[in-house]
């Protein structure tokens, strides 16, 4: 926890994050609940020296900020799952050219329109694949308030680090909330920043995306003398369009063992209250993330004054998702509880890393927040 | 301090997602913790809104008001005090506008309901109606002796343009004067 209080919403420190973390250009379209995101940028971007535009729609939204992430600066979207159903296909052109991106998704009831001024977390799935085609996600969630700002900041360090599109996934119920925050320091956040590795020997021994096998394309920014091609196509090693078989096999294995090979420095849990659970009879694992962790903790203070012990196990980054620490849990508790505002959505992978079928679950897609004593009787019905 | 939770409601557009943002703001610059949410409908102007206010010495994890709990509410629109007063507790406290919300004889009994005009108060003794939601800051205050007066009242000019500090003072002067009124009746 930082040691900065701010007093502020969600989506403002989403832009607040974005400008402290050295992104210089915002490309978007409004989409309620991510508007004020875009709001505050357009304030934010000038007073760095940066540029913050409304694109005439989302599709193009993206196409500027993935534009400017090709020029060499640290650029942002954000919007909503109608927006990232159409910035989707620009989203796979981001993930085969390897540009990196931070997409904030502030989540709301779908599909399709759905319900715009409603909290939801209906597109965990689809930000694992938005796009066709074999590649890796990198999706983070924010759980509370501090989160809207650290997880932006993480998310653009990891996509200058794997050179791609990092998802921050949030909600309405979080981008609205206004409250106390306690950042690290605009200078504590400079000092971590890592930007992305370029190449500085002979222009003519450049070659983007000839690198190792689990390694990151290097793209240098550009008008700096080095010359290299960008297409969704399959490319070579200079970025240009090629059908070899073993240059198209390596390059979509590239793309997805840079992510897959480096999950631990991917992966982030919060374990609230799990410190004292043995295994014993009785005892219950809630699985939550994002707002609806706030109900969970909330719930295990009313089950423990109950006498029944629960813990919960909050994934931070939910793409790729921390399988073996899943597993270490659901291995030792038998009662599991997952908890989500879509139908099953992260419940399906807890399901795949455990290997049980017994997972329990509470749901709800009506646009309304899950409350802390719907989960403590849904924990006191079915274990 | 026990958990406070306030609820404002009233329909979109009429400021009351400010008053709780300003009672979040003074909560936790007196050394405590506040969380506002609103919730809203598809509509621009005119759908109910909600502002659920949590005030606590002890951190806040779910930040909205479970129905049954809320100690007071503010209303000033039928349509959303329909729909929402039932959050509030048996014998809470809720302050309607008389001239906007008509409570049934049934919730005369289940709850301690007080009518003052905020609105006129505003629109006349003000004289600006946007000063509503400081006539309810006020009200909300006094009836509820959550935050320290000095406090209050300077976190909502921290939030005001300079040169509507005056009228926003007598805003509250005058939602406190009324509050108490009716407290004392």
């Amino acid at each position: 926890m930082g040691t900065r209080e701010v007093i502020s919403s969600g989506n403002e420190l989403s832009a607040l994050a974005a400008k402290d973390a050295g992104c210089r250009f915002f490309g978007g379209y409004p989409i309620t609940p991510s508007s004020e995101i875009m709001h505050e940028m357009s304030d934010l971007m000038p007073e760095v020296g940066g540029a913050c535009i409304q694109m005439e729609d989302e599709i193009a939204g993206v196409a500027a900020a993935i534009g400017a992430g090709m020029s060499g600066v640290r650029t942002m979207t954000a919007t909503s799952g109608p927006g990232i159903s159409l910035k989707a296909e620009n989203l796979g052109l981001a993930q085969m050219t390897e540009v990196p991106l931070v997409v904030v998704n502030v989540m709301r009831g779908g599909p399709s329109t759905g319900l715009p001024t409603r909290v939801s977390q209906g597109d965990v799935r689809q930000a694992k694949n938005p796009s066709h085609g074999d590649y890796r996600s990198i999706t983070l969630c924010a759980g509370n308030l501090e989160e809207c700002y650290t997880e932006v900041v993480r998310a653009f360090n990891l996509a200058d680090r794997f050179m791609q599109p990092v998802f921050v996934l949030t909600d309405e119920t979080i981008g609205h909330m206004h409250g106390k925050a306690m950042l690290p320091t605009e200078e504590e956040v400079r000092a971590g920043i890592v930007p992305r590795k370029t190449f500085d020997g002979a222009p003519e021994d450049y070659r983007p995306y000839g690198v190792g096998s689990d390694e990151a394309a290097v793209l240098n920014p550009m008008f700096k003398g080095y010359r290299y091609h960008f297409t969704g196509l399959h490319h070579d090693a200079m970025g240009f369009p090629t059908e070899e078989i073993e240059t198209c096999r390596k390059l979509i294995q590239r793309l997805e063992d840079k992510v897959m090979a480096h999950r631990d420095e991917i992966e982030l849990n919060e374990e609230f209250m799990l410190d004292d659970l043995t295994g014993a009879e009785g005892e219950v694992l809630i699985i939550a993330y994002g707002s609806v962790s706030l109900a969970a903790k909330e719930s295990i203070r009313h089950l423990r004054a109950a006498g029944i012990k629960a813990g919960l196990f909050r994934p931070i980054t939910l793409w790729p998702s921390p399988a073996e620490s899943i597993k270490k849990y659901t291995d030792k508790i038998k009662n599991v509880l997952c908890v989500e505002l879509n139908i099953r959505q992260y419940t399906e992978e807890v399901e795949r890393v455990s290997g049980r079928l017994d997972i329990q679950g509470l749901y709800k897609v009506n646009g309304r927040a899950i409350s802390p004593y719907e989960i403590v009787n849904k924990v006191k019905e079915v274990f | 301090m026990a958990r406070t939770l306030m609820r404002f409601t009233g329909v979109g557009g009429q400021g009351v997602l400010l008053a709780g943002e300003i009672f979040a703001a003074a909560k936790i610059k007196t050394g405590g913790f506040g969380l506002k949410t609103a919730t809203y409908t598809s509509q621009v102007r005119g759908g109910p809104t909600v502002v659920d206010i949590t005030l606590d010495d002890e951190e806040i994890f779910y930040p909205y008001a479970n129905d049954g709990e809320i100690n007071f509410m503010l209303s000033v629109a039928q349509v959303s005090y329909n729909q929402f007063k039932k959050g509030v507790q048996e014998g809470g406290t809720i302050v309607v506008d008389p001239n906007l919300v008509q409570p049934s004889d049934e919730d005369r009994k289940t709850w301690n309901i007080v009518e003052i005009p905020i609105i006129t108060i505003a629109k006349e003794e003000v004289g600006n109606v946007i000063t509503q939601s400081v006539v309810a800051l006020a009200i909300a205050n006094t009836f509820m002796n959550a935050i320290d007066k000095d406090a209050l009242i300077d976190t909502m000019l921290s939030k005001v343009p300079a040169k509507v500090h005056d009228v926003n003072k007598q805003a509250y002067e005058l939602g406190e004067k009324y509050a108490n009124e009716a407290m004392n009746k």
